[in-house]
């Protein structure tokens, strides 16, 4: 396993590579937290976490790539004369917001307009083209390629700082993510040579550290801790509430939204100059100038009442602005609105009274803004924030203790004696009865879970059903994620209605699904034909592109629906 | 009403039978790494793992009270106490390549139940029922042998 050290980004082919990995003496997995603006590295190093600093001496790194003639270089080694360089064009960011989306998400149309690179959009629900200025001559990339150079990097210095080659990792990803996202992040860390032991929601992370410290300093293991961990990076947030008890932490709700510190960002530049998206793709370094001119604003605000912006955007356009915190809440309403009834939502689903709430846990760069702090100890009527948590690193520590956990380290003093029950962020189900989505395990549902739901053909002597696999909690099926899709094949002639087609869904412990299809007629015990089973996903990028033709060319041909709903708990 | 009244047949992968052919079937097949985990601490492994597993396996265990290894009249600490300390031994993420899925799965769907006081009383209605000689009042007789509690609240 060690052979193999040179550090190239691997073709970006089908197979990851996770074929040969168990190996004989399982090395202890290094914990990454690739953030949409800045990424950390954390060990266990045999008694506790710790941060990996690079050469800079810094334990966070910004995430980007440059783009030069030689060699692309990213933010782990790369040392930026100023901010305005990472917005020349050269440099590709925020990979982690537009990763496995499709060029209708509103996200990335937003990003279009509004990041200092291109991203070509052509609306059809394809992956859009993203491309660094190199020489003035737009050159192409993909994120996965921006996020593996990225990893490559981060290998090398994790390498550095504990003197072994790494291979397996523990990366933490938004609640957010769909499982199709899950998979783009797999394939960049295939790329870089990285094989992936655990993603893991980064709430899911923090759960561990705390319950780490609720182990060693509460004596009484049946007590139980509910805890709220409200998580708000650049690029997204989460929520979670779990409830530990002698180092069992069980979550009881996840949620996640891609909503962050970014589209602060975009509000405020718009505020500044309601009409910038006309500076682009022309005037990048004007954007350039304007983002850093609105993030320094931002952060600003977070410890003063206003702030005086004064910059020149070049060709006779100024900004002369004094900003008050009270104009920036409100260029950011919704925003702040999402995060709240994210917040309120877990609390509906995890069937959490706020009044059982022992500890809020804030992590994440803009649990730092005044009104996000004040929106979630609000909701939850709490005055203190839980104080053992450094907000910034918090993610990264708990996928390093994953990390050694994952690994079947032993501790000693007993502070590895930890297990997190995880549940599922979303929902996963079938398009049936029409255009409907119905869900066969249920958003929150502890995994590793399996149900089955019974559906039957939606028209006489039907010999062949789709199964079209979303993910999402969106009524309307076309809302959410297709993963992939799939035709059951010798329906008996029948009726319609009589066939007993069973959709049984299993997510096991590292979090894989897989569907399976079983056909039975009613009164007899074996499936008609052998039954299917099928790894989700198995869609490709064009999740909106593919609806569409599946649409066009069966209709309603093929459709199933609800026979009746057995599930089994 | 009438859609219960389906044959067993329908939990077809979710019944014993199927998931013993399909836990063999996901070692094989599964190409996703089950990264090679050493016991826990020794003596967590030893004394306890292996008395949890022989009490658990023994055979179908007859009760939801039987599958947590508590007593009928357990209160809720006490069905949450048992379900961690069977989770820390069963559950996918701490046990040795060798424990399923299954299990904890079985473990969890038991501990769901208990600690609700509305589906355990509801299940207590229909053990008190099955121990009192399997003469409830339901109507669905004829070829309906592995009757869950599920079903039974139909009436």
């Amino acid at each position: 396993m060690s052979q193999e050290q040179v550090y190239t980004v691997a073709s970006d082919s089908d197979t990851t590579g996770d074929e040969r990995s168990s190996a004989p003496f399982p090395e202890i997995a290094i914990g990454i937290d690739i953030g949409t603006s800045q990424c950390s590295l954390a060990v266990w190093n045999g008694s506790q976490v710790e941060l990996i600093r690079n050469t800079r001496n810094q334990k966070l790194m910004k995430s980007y790539v440059t783009f030069r003639d030689e060699s692309p270089v990213g933010g782990v080694s790369d040392q930026l004369s100023h901010e305005y360089e990472m917005l020349s064009g050269s440099s590709v960011f925020n990979m982690k917001r537009l990763i496995g989306r499709i060029d209708t998400d509103p996200i990335v149309s937003q990003a279009s307009k509004t990041l200092p690179f291109l991203i070509q959009t052509l609306g059809i629900g394809v992956k859009p083209f993203i491309a660094a200025l190199v020489n003035n001559m737009w050159r192409s990339t993909t994120p996965e390629e921006v996020l593996a150079i990225y990893l490559v990097e981060l290998k090398a210095l994790a390498e550095v700082g504990v003197k072994r080659p790494v291979r397996n990792v523990v990366l933490t990803v938004p609640a957010a993510f769909s499982r199709f996202q899950l998979t783009r992040i797999s394939r960049a860390c295939a790329m870089a040579g990285l094989h992936v032991v655990r993603l893991m929601p980064e709430p899911a992370a923090v759960a561990l550290l705390y319950a780490q410290q609720q182990q060693l300093s509460v004596h009484d293991s049946g007590s139980e801790k509910v805890a709220l961990i409200f998580n708000m990076g650049a690029g997204y947030s989460d929520v979670a509430i779990i409830v530990t008890a002698g180092g069992v932490s069980q979550m009881k709700g996840l949620a996640g939204s891609t909503v962050g510190g970014e589209d602060l960002l975009q509000n405020t530049m718009h505020y500044l100059l309601p009409n910038m998206e006309n500076l682009f793709p022309n005037k990048i370094k004007s954007m350039g100038v304007l983002r850093v001119a609105a993030q320094d604003a931002i952060h600003k605000l977070s410890s003063q009442s206003k702030v005086q912006i004064d910059i020149d955007l070049g060709n006779g356009i100024k900004i002369c602005k004094i900003i008050d915190l009270e104009e920036f809440e409100e260029a950011n309403k919704e925003v702040f609105e999402k995060c709240a009834s994210l917040v309120t939502r877990c609390l509906q689903d995890s069937k959490v009274n706020v009044e059982h709430i022992d500890d809020v846990i804030l992590v994440g760069g803009c649990t730092n803004i005044p009104k996000v702090k004040n929106m979630v100890m609000g909701i939850c009527k709490k005055n203190k924030i839980y104080p053992g948590i450094n907000p910034l690193e918090a993610a990264v520590r708990g996928a390093a203790l994953e990390g050694a956990l994952a690994a079947g380290v032993n501790d000693p003093l007993g502070s590895l004696d930890l297990l997190t029950i995880q549940v599922n962020a979303h929902s996963i189900g079938i398009r049936a009865n029409r255009d409907s989505f119905v869900p066969i395990i249920a958003r929150n549902t502890t995994m590793p879970a399996r149900r089955e739901v019974v559906f039957t053909t939606a028209h006489d002597h039907q010999t062949e059903a789709l199964i079209v696999v979303y993910e999402g909690d969106e009524e309307v099926v076309e809302k959410n994620y297709l993963l992939g899709y799939f035709k059951v094949v010798g329906i008996p002639l029948a009726p319609r209605g009589k066939p007993e087609i069973n959709v049984c869904m299993d997510i096991d412990a590292s979090n894989l699904l897989r569907v399976m299809v079983g056909v039975l007629m009613p009164g007899e015990q074996n499936p008609v034909v052998p039954p299917l089973e099928v790894r989700m996903p198995t869609a490709d990028d064009g999740n909106g592109l593919t609806a569409d033709v599946l649409n066009r060319s069966f209709g309603s041909t093929l459709d199933l629906v609800t026979l009746h709903n057995k599930m089994s708990r | 009403m009438a859609v219960s009244s389906i044959s067993t047949a329908s939990s077809f992968f979710t019944s014993p039978n199927f998931s013993i052919n399909l836990k063999s079937s996901v070692k094989s097949s599964s190409n996703s790494v089950k990264f090679g985990r050493a016991p826990i601490s020794a003596s967590y492994a030893t004394a306890e793992k292996t008395e949890t597993i022989r009490s658990f396996c023994s055979n179908t265990p007859s009760s939801l009270y039987d599958v947590l290894g508590v007593r009928a009249g357990a209160d809720i600490r006490e069905v949450k106490a048992a379900y961690r300390r069977l989770a820390r031994v069963l559950h996918p993420d701490v046990g040795s390549s060798d424990s399923s899925a299954d299990e904890f799965m079985k473990v969890h769907s038991a501990y769901a139940t208990l600690v609700d006081p509305v589906k355990r009383a509801d299940y207590d209605r229909t053990l008190v029922q099955r121990r009192a000689g399997g003469s409830s009042p339901v109507r669905f007789s004829g070829g309906y042998k592995s009757r869950r509690w599920e079903t039974d609240q139909c009436w």
